[in-house]
């Protein structure tokens, strides 16, 4: 019986390999497999909640901030890196008049954006190529996170449609 | 009919004249291996290139990869870049090792398997040397890479290196055996050693090796990866266990001369598993009407077969040592010796004791 097991094992071994290798060149040779993004050509859409950078939402019609500098987000961050001023208007409404978020420190934990009670603090999910050249420039102010919220937001239903990531055809 | 025979023909006629009109005619014989050596040179550089771009091709494919594609036409020029970082790269030594060895061993790992393509015939008449022993010329030749691995990894005076040079020399030596075994079942068949004659064989016999010889084949390809250390075969210089064995120590040009020593073995034992059961230079039978010239069928079927040899690389995981040792010493050298007496066998009783 040993001879027999002896040829059996190098035919069982012989046709596995051959199975490894019709596996491996299908893959080769179906060149639709390929699943690499190509980055600064070929995005991937993001999904809309994605937490990609935090903006202050700007009302157009009212043509003026939503935030009215109840400081509520400044006392919420772990690392104290808000900070805005705000004044008393004529008609006795509190208006925001500088607001400073130092992304260099901040964690992205998202309290400031829990913490806002006026919907005046948001995530965005399009802006997400955050990479600076110098520290300097993470300190941002009302002016670089000025953001105008879209008119239709996106339905979940159709972002879901869009990122499904094309699968892995064969095998 | 534009043939390999008539390329040599017209380019050494053009030489020849050449040298007429400088008035060197006298020094032809001493010229003319310089000019074959230097195109030889460029050519296996050449096709070295491409095949290294294909290798990265071919695993990136089957990893659902693209691979290179951004220096030149498909990435076709990213081993260019890589020979040019490689060669303009700092050469890094190690204080401690043995100067001589150290230094002539990328030398001999480079020129031993190079040698080699000096019997490999491209077209009927297109060979640098058609050696009546040229199969034996090789398997000796090639031999050399041993010796050239050994001194790498002793003079580098590195215990990882060292290790990947012993575990070498064990490797080529045992592989060494079923190799050669699965060779003499053909040269019994045609009762010749020189590789022109065994492809004009074929042609008069009318059928490939691979068809009676399919077990020689097979035996022969993985003796030659073994050789070739390339995976799964690749313990004399595994990555994960070795960081990168005998050359370890070797940067720059010399690592260069390494690799490109890797890969002419792997062009070298292809071109052979060419000649000896895929017919050479002769055109595949069901496709004889495109007329193509020789040595465009053999380079076909060179890259067919390095194909198989790139598929064995990225398909199987590399075996342990005393899996290696059991797997050459237990399985392929009895079955090549099995392989020898059946065909002896089958050719005694097929076409009597004057079968040549």
């Amino acid at each position: 019986m040993g001879i027999l097991k002896y040829f059996k094992d190098i035919f069982s071994g012989l046709w596995n390999l051959l199975v490894g290798l019709s596996v491996t060149s299908k893959y080769f040779l179906n060149f639709k497999a390929v699943t690499t993004q190509q980055y600064p050509e070929e995005r991937l859409p993001l999904p809309a909640r994605s937490r990609s950078m935090i903006k202050l939402i700007y009302d157009g019609e009212k043509d003026q901030f939503n935030c009215v500098a109840c400081l509520m987000c400044a006392k919420a961050c772990p690392n104290s890196c808000i900070k805005l001023e705000g004044v008393r208007q004529a008609d006795g409404k509190r208006r925001m008049t500088t607001f400073k978020l130092d992304f260099s420190t901040c964690i992205f934990c998202g309290y400031c954006v829990e913490a806002c009670g006026f919907d005046a603090l948001t995530f965005v999910s399009e802006e997400y190529e955050n990479a600076v050249y110098k520290r300097g420039s993470l300190l941002q102010d009302e002016h670089a996170m000025k953001w105008v919220r879209q008119a239709q937001p996106i339905a979940p239903e159709e972002q879901k449609k869009e990122t499904v990531i094309p699968a892995v055809v064969g095998a | 009919m534009f043939t390999g025979e008539n390329i040599i023909q017209i380019v050494s006629g053009f030489l020849h004249w050449a040298y007429a009109q400088v008035g060197i005619s006298a020094l032809a014989g001493a010229i003319d291996p310089v000019i074959t050596a230097i195109v030889m040179f460029g050519f296996i550089s050449v096709f070295v290139m491409f095949l290294v771009w294909m290798e990265r091709k071919v695993s990136a494919h089957m990893q659902s990869r693209i691979g290179p594609n951004r220096v030149g036409p498909f990435g076709l020029l990213q081993t260019v870049a890589d020979a040019i970082k490689l060669t303009t790269k700092e050469d890094v030594k190690p204080v401690n090792r043995d100067k001589i060895p150290y230094f002539i061993a990328p030398i001999v790992a480079f020129v031993a398997t190079f040698m080699g393509m000096v019997v490999i015939p491209f077209d009927k008449g297109m060979v640098v040397q058609d050696l009546n022993v040229g199969i034996l010329y090789i398997i000796a030749i090639t031999g050399f890479t041993v010796i050239a691995i050994l001194t790498a990894g002793w003079s580098s005076n590195n215990k990882f290196a060292l290790l990947g040079g012993f575990r070498s020399a064990a490797q080529i030596i045992s592989y060494e055996v079923p190799l050669v075994l699965s060779v003499v079942p053909i040269i019994m068949i045609t009762g010749t050693l020189s590789l022109s004659g065994i492809v004009e064989y074929q042609q008069q016999a009318g059928y490939w090796f691979i068809f009676p010889q399919i077990v020689a084949f097979i035996i022969f390809i993985t003796s030659a990866t073994a050789e070739a250390n390339r995976a799964p075969f690749d313990i004399p210089e595994a990555e994960s266990e070795l960081i990168g064995g005998f050359h370890t120590e070797y940067s720059g040009v010399k690592f260069a001369m390494f690799f490109l020593g890797e890969y002419i073995a792997v062009v070298v034992s292809s071109a052979v598993a060419v000649t000896l059961f895929l017919g050479g230079w002769l055109p595949v039978a069901f496709l004889g009407f495109l007329h193509l010239p020789g040595f465009i069928w053999f380079l076909i079927k060179l890259v067919s077969v390095i194909y198989l040899v790139m598929a064995f690389r990225w398909t199987f995981p590399r075996l342990r040592v005393d899996q290696l040792m059991d797997f050459g010493w237990k399985v392929l050298i009895p079955l090549s010796i099995l392989n020898i007496l059946i065909t002896a066998s089958v050719w005694l009783l097929l076409y009597g004791k004057g079968a040549q």
